[in-house]
């Protein structure tokens, strides 16, 4: 008892340089320099698999890689399912799907082109494997592919894959981007692959073909792991993989992180460095870990930049535009005694043109563009982003605050001066959160007696609320899906028997829903480029004055990373981060 | 005699009080929200669910739906975390184990801490190293731990690079087998050196981090039950005989400032637990308080029910605990209320 | 359980007690603001809470509810001294000496509502079970006893986390847990100082029960619940505002640990501003309460539990 403080003390005192010690014996024993492929790290200690490291607290600053053979990926969400069948688009799961499945065709780097996945060839009229009434289609399969559980892939997956997520038609995922234009997968032969359209299509690979829902899964491990129940999640799936990608999945901690491990018999290039996916570090951690050198990459917003800007051994990226806009939702189909309780508004609040105008013109897009996205954005009309076909740059935008406008309909709708109270919910702590506290200002700005209140939640509980059918919130705050093809956003955002048509009731609100259907209807099956795009550009000019949305504005590309990645490439089709893991190296 | 009256008397008492703890617990189940929420996992079928009403006998009064629900947390059902997409049992266990290895690095931070400074304060009362050190500790009580994390973190780990950051090195940890689920201790068991390197190595800053609030409650104590002994009449008589001034505090004051100090070491361990939520978001440390955190914000009740009822019997234990070892200690405590 | 200071002396008029007591409060005072640390605490107070009130006087605001941040969306993240925002603004334009200014405001309805909350229940329970004893005692404080086996931080995180997300809640679920320290020191006094020869001999020329209480009980019972409550205020800021950083406030609001959550980002990538600020008044307002509670405490007697 006698001296037991100091014993405390001096105890503390050794755990304090045994800690040190290690840090500086990390610092010694670390090889500098780059290590493409898995290395062990220079340690008596064999027990170790090869590719381990402990690089994870070396000082910073020198030029010496944390983690060699491991990319570390901060992202900020957790997948919940990594099941194609089950993924919804833009969640966290694709970015895994992404990288250990593989579609019949992908999105190359650098562009919307698409180039072979497990496909050998992108079909087309001219290579004879698009019928030329445009219903069929002809896959040439890759050979000598393997599974990650060693079987071989052959057209049977390929059907298998397609027909289990039609049948499963899990409300979550997304099944609808194939049951709504496939009518059958014919196997040929092992490597051929036919499948029938219900109507010729302009958008069929473009939008179907790549998308993650689409991708490859394994007959034989499916069938022996649960088989297919329609309308039933496979809990085997659901956390576990066996694609054809170049990585495989290793180990899913829950909130921890998600591991994946080199393929060794990819049949293409083999990737380069292993991976593992830390799972939701807040922003701030994000950046800490990337200034640090423990993640090599992080899920980053232009509202980032600011904090990461000069950062030694950071590369800033920041070209280009997202083709996810950030749009606030009208609700034209808002149960009776849903909403929150502090809301005012009737719930045939939006069914009003007027008042969706009056939003449109009264949101402060400059100072979301060059305040919450450090001018890393730009304006969008009704509802193409820009770099995606049929964007018509002389369409009119709602790009430029107009308070006095906003004013006038609102009055002339009989919203103001008498005001209103409506509630926004949004995720918290993100780009949406500002985007929302944007539109707070600038209608708590007006002379109207509004009142806006912003409803930030946690992402899960968001999804949930924004999952709901019909939703029980006048606005809400997200982004787009990304697509490569103007008809899904169409489709989705504006048809008014699409998505969004259906939930928030569009044809409460259009002028004529049916002039709207039918422009889309037409525009879906026009093979014609240049009438396809004429019709698209009517849309833009016709939905300026009847808007469903409010675009807030249309986020640039940014990502941050490590300078030691090499072979670094992003591509904004691709499912956030928008990157292959498999490309990189350091 | 005496004491084993207390023991007894305190262990009787201890059942009613967790008793008590989940009748809260329970209540906080049913302030909105459907009460089988708790025990839904997201994809069951309605069946599952109608099931699960008729074993939990939801459509009963509540005193009849707390049995039922008592029965089910002692047979170890406490419902299914959306958080973790499992059941809270099966989660539960190598969460409990990172937050104990903290909780408990933390202590011995707090208690040497606090104890070393408690003791060079009373011995100079009110003399500017008094005011000095009563300032430091009481700072820590003070200290908005999400605040100082962050900026110990950007020190430490950015700046510095001295410490990192989470539990581990995965593939490090990956490496040995774990049958405590405390990381040190599995890698001694192991008798894998590097693991234990590692273990140590991302514990020590959120140790420090964290136990540096809990020193100002011991520090406190101490420096006040010092300030006591040191007026006590045996030390006047050591000091009479002669003693020099830093052994009178040594062998008699600081030895008896030390009985009463203890009690609070199961107070501060109730502020190390509440301490780590934060902690471990900060420093991304894979725990209970991490998880707790998640579900407060994903609205994850049954997660959160579990970490009250657990972390609440864990306080009373460990009080039950201190003062059982107390009261042993010194026979002189009061019984009796 | 200890106690406080000496007994009054025994007497029977109650206007010589009123004086003894406040010439015992004039002497304690002056013992208490002896400690210069004790001294820098009241003075941080005094400064933090005169913020608070004069905060529409100080930073006028600019929005139709003043307990959210002005955002200047034309001045994102600017560093303090430039022009229109003296200490800088956050990542969505919000003013940091706004919030900085207005989160004390905040901080002080909270710290005061609860704090008043808590003590009237606390002492009502704390009395009722104290003074008339037996069964309700009994009763009440195994209740207190089963409010106390929960950590304050968890048990407010999980009423919070049920009734959802927003300060309102975050006042609601701070009363529900910190009322029962209050009950149960106040109950330890009631029974000491029931004891007291006084009080028996106010019950001898026969005075009510309620009038015991009131001018006996109570003034000389109160002492230890001031110490306490002054120990909260500081600390309810730093739960309170630990609830808003992890995310259980409504966003936008001007309060301290809802800035700090905010700024947090920023702090590694130089803009420090928007962090710091606000994280330093959290921890010198529990420090100047603790300072303050700490050293009434010492003065009154140095060998208060601290619990």
């Amino acid at each position: 008892m006698r001296s037991s403080s100091w014993r405390w003390a001096a105890l503390l005192l050794a755990l304090t340089m045994v800690a040190a010690a290690c840090n500086s014996a990390t610092s010694d024993t670390t090889q500098p320099g780059n290590t493409t492929e898995t290395t062990a790290a220079p340690t008596s200690d064999t027990t170790q698999p090869g590719n381990t490291t402990e690089t994870t607290a070396a000082p910073t600053g020198g030029d010496e890689v944390k983690n060699p053979g491991l990319l570390v990926h901060a992202a900020d969400d957790e997948p919940s399912t990594l099941d194609p069948a089950q993924v919804e688009p833009g969640e966290g799961g694709e970015t895994v799907i992404l990288q250990v499945y593989e579609r019949l065709l992908e999105i190359g780097s650098g562009g919307p082109d698409l180039v072979p996945g497990l496909a050998t060839e992108v079909p087309t009229v001219d290579n004879g494997l698009i019928s030329a009434d445009g219903l069929t289609y002809t896959f040439k399969l890759r050979e000598g592919v393997k599974f990650h559980d060693g079987t071989d892939f052959t057209a049977s997956d390929v059907k298998y894959s397609w027909d289990r997520v039609m049948e499963m038609d899990l409300p979550e995922g997304a099944a609808g981007v194939l049951s709504d234009i496939v009518t059958e997968v014919r196997v040929v032969d092992d490597l051929t692959v036919e499948v029938e359209l219900q109507k010729a299509s302009a958008a069929f690979l473009n939008t179907a073909v790549v998308a993650m829902v689409s991708s490859i899964v394994s007959e034989d491990a499916v069938e022996a792991n649960g088989g297919i129940v329609a309308g039933e999640q496979n809990d085997f799936m659901q956390g576990n993989v066996v694609g054809t990608g170049p990585y495989t999945l290793t180990a899913w901690n829950r909130g921890e992180n998600i591991q994946l491990e080199i393929y060794d018999a990819y049949w293409g290039t083999p990737a380069f460095l292993d991976v593992r996916i830390e799972i939701g570090p807040t922003p701030d951690v994000r950046v800490l870990g990337l200034r640090a050198g423990d993640f090599d990459t992080i899920e980053a917003d232009p509202s980032f930049i600011g904090d990461i800007e000069g950062a030694e051994g950071v590369t800033i990226f920041g070209q280009g535009l997202t083709v996810e806009p950030i749009h606030i939702g009208f609700n034209l189909n808002i149960p009776e005694g849903a909403l929150p309780a502090e809301d005012t508004i009737p719930t045939n609040f939006f069914h009003d043109p007027l008042v969706r105008r009056a939003f449109n013109h009264a949101f402060n897009y400059q100072g979301f563009i060059d305040g919450a996205l450090g001018g890393f954005g730009d304006f969008n009309p009704h509802y193409i982003p820009q770099g995606i076909f049929g964007y018509d740059p002389t369409a009119p935008v709602y790009g430029s605050q107009d308070l006095v406008k906003a004013e006038e309909l609102f009055t002339e709708a009989g919203y103001c001066p008498d005001g209103f109270v409506v509630s926004v919910i949004t995720e918290e702590a993100n780009l949406f959160e500002t985007a929302a506290l944007v539109l707070k200002d600038s209608l708590e700005s007006l002379p109207c007696n509004i009142e806006v209140r912003v409803l930030a939640v946690a992402e899960a509980q968001f999804d949930d609320a924004h999952a709901q059918d019909p939703i029980e919130y006048a606005m809400w705050v997200k982004n787009a899906d990304p697509f490569a093809d103007p008809h899904s956003y169409m489709s989705s955002y504006q048809h008014p028997d699409g998505e969004w048509g259906v939930i928030h009731g569009f044809a409460n609100g259009y002028a004529d829903p049916q002039e709207v259907a039918d422009l889309i209807d037409a525009a879906e099956v026009e093979l014609d480029p240049d009438t396809r795009a004429a019709i698209y550009s009517e849309l833009q000019f016709m939905l300026y004055d009847d808007p469903m949305w409010l675009i807030a504005g249309q986020e640039g590309v940014v990502a941050a990373y490590r300078t030691w990645l090499k072979g670094w490439e992003s591509n904004p089709l691709w499912p956030r981060p928008s990157l292959r893991f498999a490309l990189i190296d350091k | 005699m005496q004491i084993r009256d207390y023991i007894l008397r305190r262990l009787i008492v201890l059942p009613f009080l967790i008793v008590g703890v989940s009748i809260i617990v329970f209540g906080l189940t049913r302030i909105g929200g459907s009460p089988v929420a708790i025990y839904l996992s997201h994809e069951m079928s309605s069946e599952e669910v109608a099931e699960i009403e008729a074993r939990f006998h939801l459509d009963e009064p509540v005193p009849v739906q707390y049995a039922y629900w008592a029965r089910g947390v002692f047979q170890g059902d406490l419902g299914w975390s959306g958080v973790a997409a499992a059941p809270v049992t099966a989660v539960f266990p190598n969460k409990l184990a990172a937050t104990m290895e903290l909780a408990v690095a933390s202590a011995v931070v707090a208690v040497s801490l606090g104890i070393g400074l408690g003791t060079y304060a009373g011995a100079r009362r009110n003399k500017l190293p008094d005011h000095i050190t009563r300032i430091i500790s009481i700072s820590g009580a003070a200290m908005p731990l999400f605040w100082f994390a962050i900026v110990m973190l950007i020190v430490f780990w950015v700046y510095l690079g001295w410490f990192p950051i989470g539990r581990s090195t995965p593939e490090v940890f990956a490496s040995i087998s774990h049958p405590t689920g405390l990381y040190t201790v599995d890698a001694l068991l192991a008798g894998n050196f590097k693991a234990f390197r590692d273990a140590i190595w991302h514990l020590v800053l959120p140790a420090i981090t964290l136990g540096y609030g809990a020193t100002a409650i011991i520090a406190r104590m101490m420096r006040s039950s010092l300030v006591e002994e040191l007026q006590e009449e045996y030390v006047d008589a050591a000091r009479a005989k002669g003693l020099a001034e830093r052994l009178v505090l040594r062998r008699h004051a600081r030895r008896n400032a030390l009985m009463p100090t203890v009690t609070v070491i199961g107070l501060s361990f109730g502020f190390l637990l509440q301490g780590t939520i934060v902690a471990e978001i900060i420093f991304r440390w894979p725990g209970l308080g991490r998880w707790m955190a998640d579900s407060v914000l994903r609205g994850d009740r049954a997660t959160i029910m579990a970490y009250v009822l657990f972390t609440s019997v864990l306080f009373l234990v460990v009080n039950l605990v201190v003062d059982v070892v107390y009261a042993y200690l010194d026979r002189r405590v009061v019984l009796g209320s | 359980m200890s106690t406080t200071s000496t007994s009054p002396p025994l007497t029977t008029s109650h206007e010589s007690a009123f004086r003894v007591r406040l010439r015992r409060m004039g002497e304690t005072s002056g013992r208490v603001l002896s400690n210069p640390t004790t001294l820098g605490g009241l003075v941080i107070i005094v400064v933090m809470v005169g913020m608070a009130v004069l905060a529409p006087w100080l930073v006028e605001p600019n929005t139709p509810n003043a307990s959210q941040m002005p955002r200047d969306w034309g001045a994102i993240a600017v560093p303090p001294g430039s022009p229109g925002h003296l200490l800088g603004t956050t990542n969505t334009g919000g003013d940091v000496l706004y919030g900085v200014i207005w989160g004390a405001r905040t901080s002080l309805r909270l710290s005061l509502i609860v704090v008043t909350v808590t003590v009237a229940i606390g002492v009502a329970v704390g009395s009722l079970a104290g003074f008339r004893g037996g069964r309700l005692d009994e009763i009440l404080m195994r209740i207190v006893d089963v409010f106390l086996s929960i950590p304050e931080l968890i048990f407010a995180l999980a009423i919070a986390a049920v009734l959802g997300p927003s300060f309102r809640n975050i006042i609601l679920a701070l009363a529900i847990v910190f009322w029962v320290k209050y009950a149960r020191i106040m109950r330890a006094q009631v029974m000491h100082v029931k004891q007291n020869d006084y009080v028996d001999a106010s019950r001898v020329i026969g005075d009510s029960s309620w009038n015991i209480f009131r001018k006996d009980v109570l003034p000389n019972s109160i002492t230890p619940v001031v110490v306490q409550a002054t120990l909260d205020m500081g600390n309810i800021v730093l739960v309170g505002a630990t609830l808003s950083f992890i995310g259980l406030a409504e966003a936008g609001l001007a309060e301290w640990g809802v800035l700090v959550s905010e700024g947090q980002a920023g702090i590694s990538g130089g803009r420090w501003w928007a962090s710091t600020f606000p994280g330093l008044m959290v921890f010198l307002w529990a420090l100047a309460f603790n300072l303050l509670g700490d050293g009434i405490r010492d003065v009154l007697d140095p060998k208060t539990e601290t619990r």
